[in-house]
C-alpha cells in the first residue's frame, strides 16, 4: 500500500533586517575628556571619511542613545555599511591629539538583543 | 589561467577652453585621478586603485585618455571620474570634465571601439561644418577611413583625429 504523497513547502527565511545595531564605548588614554553627542557623531563621520572617503562618510548612520558620562552609545547602520564602520572604528587612533580607542561591546541585527548582554551577567 | 585582469576606461576630456586639451600631460592627469579617488573613497580606495593604475594612451588633439586599473577596483575609479572638475597645469586652471566612452577588458577592444567612434564623429562633423575647405578635408578623411579597413588602427586614429581637431577649432 503506497503512502499518500505529502506536499512539502519550503520556506526560506533570509535575514531581512536592513540595519545592524552596535553598542560601542569610547575610551581615552587620559581621563577627563568629555564629548557631547554632536562631537561624538562628528568623530564617527571623520573616522569613516578618513578610511573610506566621502562616499562612505555619507552612510546613513544614527546614534540611538548616547551617555556622556561613560562615553558609550548604541549606533545603527545599514547592513551593507557594517563592515566599513567597524573597520574605521578599529583604525581610529586619536581625537584632537588625544589618544583614544573604540571598544565594540555588542553587535546584532536586532535591537532587542542589545538590551541584555550575557557577558555582563552577574551570577549570585 | 592565473593572471591579473585589468579594465581599460576610455575617456574623453571635454572642455570649453581649447587650451585645456593641449596642456594634457599623462603624469598630471594620473595624479589628478589618483587624488580624486583618494578624496572620494578614502585611503582604502586610493591605495586599492593605485596598484595597477596607469595612463596608457593620451591624445592631446582629441582629448582621448585610456586609463588602466585592476578589475576588482575599476568601479571605484569609474565612480570618481565625474568628480574631476578642473585640470591644473603650470598655474592655469581649466574647467573640464571626463566623459567615459567605453570600458574594455583589453587595449584591443578599446581601440576597435575608438576606431568606430571616430568614424561616427567624422560623419557628424561633416554635417556640422561650414567652411568649404574643411568640408573637403573631412570628406577626404572619411573616404580614406572607409577604404583602409584592415590597416592598423593608429594611422586612422591620428589622421582622422587631427583633421577633426582642426575642423573643430
Amino acid at each position: 500500500m503506497t503512502a499518500p504523497t505529502a506536499t512539502y513547502e519550503r520556506i526560506v527565511y533570509k535575514n531581512p533586517s536592513e540595519h545592524h545595531y552596535m553598542k560601542v564605548c569610547l575610551e581615552f588614554q587620559e581621563h577627563g575628556v568629555g564629548l557631547n553627542a554632536a562631537q561624538f557623531k562628528q568623530l564617527l563621520i571623520s573616522a569613516l571619511k578618513d578610511l573610506f572617503g566621502e562616499v562612505d562618510a555619507a552612510l546613513p548612520l544614527d546614534i540611538l542613545t548616547y551617555e556622556e558620562k561613560t562615553l558609550s552609545a548604541i549606533l545603527r547602520i545599514c547592513s551593507s555599511g557594517l563592515v566599513r564602520l567597524w573597520s574605521s572604528l578599529t583604525l581610529l587612533g586619536s581625537y584632537k591629539g588625544k589618544k583614544c580607542a573604540f571598544r565594540v561591546i555588542q553587535v546584532s541585527p536586532f535591537l532587542l538583543a542589545l538590551s541584555g548582554n550575557s557577558r555582563e551577567l552577574v551570577l549570585d | 589561467m592565473v593572471r591579473f585582469k585589468h579594465r581599460y576606461l576610455l575617456c574623453e576630456v571635454v572642455s570649453d577652453d581649447p587650451r585645456c586639451r593641449l596642456s594634457l600631460d599623462d603624469r598630471v592627469l594620473g595624479g589628478l585621478v589618483r587624488d580624486t579617488v583618494a578624496r572620494l573613497h578614502g585611503t582604502f580606495g586610493g591605495a586599492a586603485c593605485s596598484i595597477g593604475f596607469a595612463v596608457r594612451y593620451l591624445n592631446a588633439y582629441t582629448g582621448i585618455v585610456l586609463l588602466r586599473c585592476r578589475k576588482e577596483f575599476y568601479q571605484l575609479v569609474w565612480s570618481a571620474l565625474p568628480f574631476i572638475t578642473h585640470l591644473e597645469n603650470k598655474g592655469h586652471r581649466y574647467p573640464c570634465f571626463l566623459n567615459t566612452l567605453h570600458v574594455g577588458g583589453t587595449i584591443r577592444t578599446c581601440q576597435k571601439f575608438l576606431i568606430q567612434y571616430n568614424r561616427r564623429q567624422l560623419l557628424i562633423l561633416l554635417q556640422n561644418c561650414t567652411d568649404e575647405g574643411e568640408r573637403e578635408a573631412i570628406q577626404k578623411s572619411v573616404t580614406r577611413s572607409c577604404l583602409l579597413e584592415e590597416e592598423p588602427g593608429e594611422e586612422e586614429l591620428s589622421d582622422g583625429s587631427e583633421e577633426a581637431a582642426e575642423a573643430m577649432e
